[in-house]
Order: structure tokens, then C-alpha cells, then sequence
């Protein structure tokens, strides 16, 4: 019988550690949370990878976040979801949707890793690599380039 | 009793196969040992392999999609010259910027670069984690701003469909994966880290000869020129673009050129197709862009 009890708090102690709710994860170097649901909308603040932050609100591909005490919208792409995925039991894709981007990224190439590899192969141009990422556009100068070739602001609700 | 301790072992396999969470498994053999249905080894032998499991499975992260990208471009980059002209770097990167944006994944871990090769060779390359590196060559025959669009927006969609990643030997990912074990993040010995370098080494090889040597499949392209036609359609360009520029590699292709971006992009005729069928099921008509036309003839090579 104590036994059963035990499976029992087994069973609620999986599911407590799995029914995380919606809360997300930076997984761009730096991410930007706005004041509208616009990639151009003013900046409330800036955060860098690997904050967590918890969903508000969601409206298309934008959510809204609350990061130390500043309020605003974030976009989908610069964050991944924490929240487990019950239907990924029955498929083959729990894996993908319960691992954690920022815990991986410490465990697989990294920095490190890329040092040895720069290390081993001292012809490698990274210093060119270094420039290319180097060119860094404003968004003034993205918005503007938009505007005068009469193009569409992307992002933005219809 | 012995027969519940079984019952206990079952029911934690099941939870490592059906969901392959390691962090689920290590709480449950956890309260497992406490309850003295488990031993420290076994517990160790769960948490081992649910871990194991749970890597080998897992895809590559994009921030280690940026690690290898960088390295990729390094490689290229250890081939070519950079074009040292910043006012066209700045028109490229501004095209570019522009259908990043309107592109699925409008934000990347280390986000979108753009970069002219200086050779006249036409190729285009879209290293993983987001630099892409366009020859000199191939922008010289685009006839407008909507062809310089569908070029970076095409090589955008390889980015997006992770299509550099996928050239990556499913076992050499495996063997890395595997290799990490269950050490803390960040902290390799020293056996791990040599082991780790040699198959980041090979992913690069395995990128590199895929997007500089070999090619994508037929497949990767059409869909990469699809993704194009879908962002500059976004953006507010002429999708129609991304039609006339194959238009003009099919008609050189066809006229014999089988060197460099020729070779590794056989059927530009078939691509041409299906991107005039896509642009007729969509009903996008073609447009007018004047004021990309003035602004790109102060580009025009």
C-alpha cells in the first residue's frame, strides 16, 4: 500500500516538474522588448540571451513580457518556449520541444569548442568574419530604406 | 515487494522512452532511491541513459548554428577577397535587412550579415546563423532591386529552413551529442573538448563541401526560391523578381556556362517553372517599382 502512495507522489511530482507554464527564453545574443507590436516601435528595454521571461499576453507573433518591471511586446523569433509539450509523448518529437536552448548551448559547440577548432586552424579568416558582422545597420536607416522604396514595413499588425 | 520495485522500474523505463526528459527522470528516481525502491546504481543507470537519450535525440541549437556558421564563412573567406565597397555593402545589407524581416525568422541568435565576394564567379552562399556571402559575379547580373531582393531572400531561405544545418552527417551529430555526456555546461576535459573540435571540424567540412562544392538538393532550392518569392511578396517587392533573375541564369546555363554556381545548380529551367507557377497560383501580378529602379541605378555596377 505504501508503495502505491509512493508511485502516486511519483506520478504528481513528473507532472509538477513537466506543467511549467508559458514562460519563454531569450535565445538571440541580445533581444529587444517594444512598446508596440512593430519592429520599428520604440524600445522599453534590451535582454540578453538566455533571460527567462513570462508570457502576459499573446496577439499574433508578438507576446507581451514583463522584464524587470518593463512592460512591453517581444517577437516569437527571439525567444523559444519552456512549456512541455504533452502531445510530443505519443511522437517522436518530445526531445525537440522540452529541450532547453540555453541549457544545450553551454553543453555542445561552443565558444569554447570554437576556440580549439580557431587554435587547430590558425588560416581560418575569422578576423573577415569579424567585419561582415561588423556591418550594422540601424533600424533609422533599415526604416528609412523601407520608406523611400516605398516597401512594406514588415511585422506589424494588418 | 519485489514484484512492486519491478512495477517501479517499469514505469520509470516508460517515462524515459515516452518522453526522453531527463530532468523528469532524474525527480522521479530521485524520490525512487528515497523510497528505497532504488539503489544508488540503478538510479545512476536511469539518469545515465535517460540523459544519453535525451541528447542524441535533441537538434542543434542556434546558437551552436552560429558557432558553426561563423566557422563556415572563415573557411570561404580564407578563399576570397571581401568587395571593399561600403556604400554597396550598405544597399545590400539594406535589402537584405529588409526581407530578413519580413522572413519567418525575422530574429536569429547573432543576426543577418551580408557581404560581397570579390570575384566574378556567380555563387551565393548562406552560411548557418545568418552570413551570407554573395559574390561580386552574381549581383553584377541582377537588372534590378527586386533581382538583388530574390537573391538575398533566397539564400535567407536556406538560412530559416536550417538547409546548411541538414548537410551535417545525422551521425557525426550523433557522436557529438553523445559525447558530451553529463558534464556540466561548459566544462569539457580536456579528451572531451579535442574529441568535441574534431567533429565540429567535420560538420564545417560537411557544410562547406555541401554549400561551396556539391549543392543543395532540387528540392532545397525550389524551396528556398518559394520562401524568397513568399518574403519579397511581404516586403512589398515584385516576387516577380526572383522569376526574372533565374530567367537570366537558365538562359546562361543554357548557353553552356557549366563553372562554379552553374554546376552546383543544375535545372535552373525546372526552378524557372515552378517559381512561374507559383507566382500564377498566388495571383501575384507583376508591379511597378519606380523608386526602387532610380535607387538601384546609382548601384548599377
Amino acid at each position: 500500500m505504501k508503495k502505491i502512495v509512493w508511485l502516486v507522489l511519483l506520478g504528481s511530482l513528473m507532472m509538477a516538474a513537466v506543467a511549467v507554464a508559458a514562460t519563454f527564453r531569450v535565445v538571440t545574443e541580445e533581444a529587444t522588448i517594444r512598446k508596440d507590436r512593430k519592429f520599428f516601435a520604440p524600445v522599453v528595454t534590451r535582454v540578453p540571451y538566455g533571460e527567462v521571461l513570462q508570457e502576459q499576453e499573446r496577439r499574433g507573433d508578438w507576446l507581451m513580457v514583463n522584464y524587470k518591471g518593463r512592460q512591453g511586446w517581444i517577437h516569437v523569433s527571439a525567444v523559444q518556449e519552456q512549456k512541455f509539450d504533452w502531445s510530443s509523448l505519443s511522437g517522436g518529437r518530445a526531445a525537440e520541444s522540452t529541450r532547453d536552448e540555453v541549457a544545450l548551448a553551454g553543453k555542445g559547440f561552443t565558444p569554447e569548442v570554437e576556440k580549439s577548432f580557431r587554435n587547430k586552424n590558425p588560416k581560418m579568416r575569422y578576423d573577415l568574419v569579424t567585419q561582415v558582422e561588423s556591418y550594422r545597420l540601424s533600424e533609422g536607416q533599415v526604416e528609412n530604406f523601407i520608406r523611400a522604396g516605398n516597401l512594406r514595413e514588415p511585422g506589424g499588425e494588418p | 515487494m519485489k514484484n512492486r520495485n519491478h512495477l517501479m522500474l517499469i514505469v520509470m523505463a516508460g517515462f524515459i522512452l515516452l518522453g526522453g526528459c531527463a530532468e523528469v527522470v532524474q525527480v522521479g528516481t530521485t524520490v525512487g532511491q528515497s523510497a528505497g525502491v532504488l539503489s544508488a546504481k540503478d538510479k545512476e543507470l536511469l539518469d545515465k541513459h535517460a540523459t544519453t537519450m535525451a541528447q542524441a535525440a535533441r537538434p542543434m541549437t542556434e546558437k551552436e548554428e552560429y558557432y558553426l556558421g561563423r566557422a563556415v564563412a572563415a573557411t570561404i573567406l580564407g578563399q576570397y577577397r571581401l568587395y571593399p565597397d561600403s556604400r554597396r555593402n550598405e544597399y545590400l545589407n539594406s535589402i537584405g535587412r529588409t526581407n530578413a524581416l519580413s522572413s519567418d525568422k525575422p530574429y536569429i541568435y547573432g543576426g543577418y550579415h551580408f557581404a560581397i565576394l570579390d570575384t566574378d564567379e556567380v555563387n551565393a552562399m548562406a552560411c548557418p546563423g545568418g552570413l551570407i556571402l554573395i559574390s561580386r559575379g552574381m549581383l553584377q547580373r541582377a537588372g534590378s532591386e527586386e533581382e538583388l531582393a530574390a537573391i538575398v531572400a533566397h539564400e535567407i531561405g536556406h538560412i530559416v529552413n536550417r538547409d546548411g544545418v541538414k548537410a551535417i552527417s545525422a551521425a557525426r551529430w550523433t557522436q557529438a551529442v553523445t559525447a558530451l555526456g553529463t558534464d556540466a555546461a561548459g566544462r569539457f576535459g580536456g579528451r572531451q573538448l579535442a574529441e568535441l573540435t574534431t567533429l565540429f571540424e567535420g560538420s564545417v567540412n560537411d557544410v562547406f563541401k555541401t554549400i561551396v562544392v556539391s549543392g543543395y538538393s532540387q528540392e532545397q532550392e525550389k524551396a528556398a526560391d518559394e520562401s524568397a518569392m513568399i518574403y519579397m511578396q511581404r516586403a512589398g517587392y515584385d516576387p516577380s523578381g526572383l522569376y526574372d533573375f533565374l530567367g537570366r541564369l537558365a538562359r546562361e546555363q543554357r548557353g553552356g556556362d557549366k563553372r562554379g554556381f552553374f554546376s552546383t545548380h543544375p535545372g535552373m529551367t525546372e526552378r524557372l517553372e515552378m517559381a512561374r507557377s507559383f507566382l500564377a497560383a498566388k495571383g501575384w501580378k507583376r508591379m511597378d517599382h519606380v523608386a526602387r529602379d532610380q535607387r538601384f541605378n546609382a548601384y548599377r555596377w
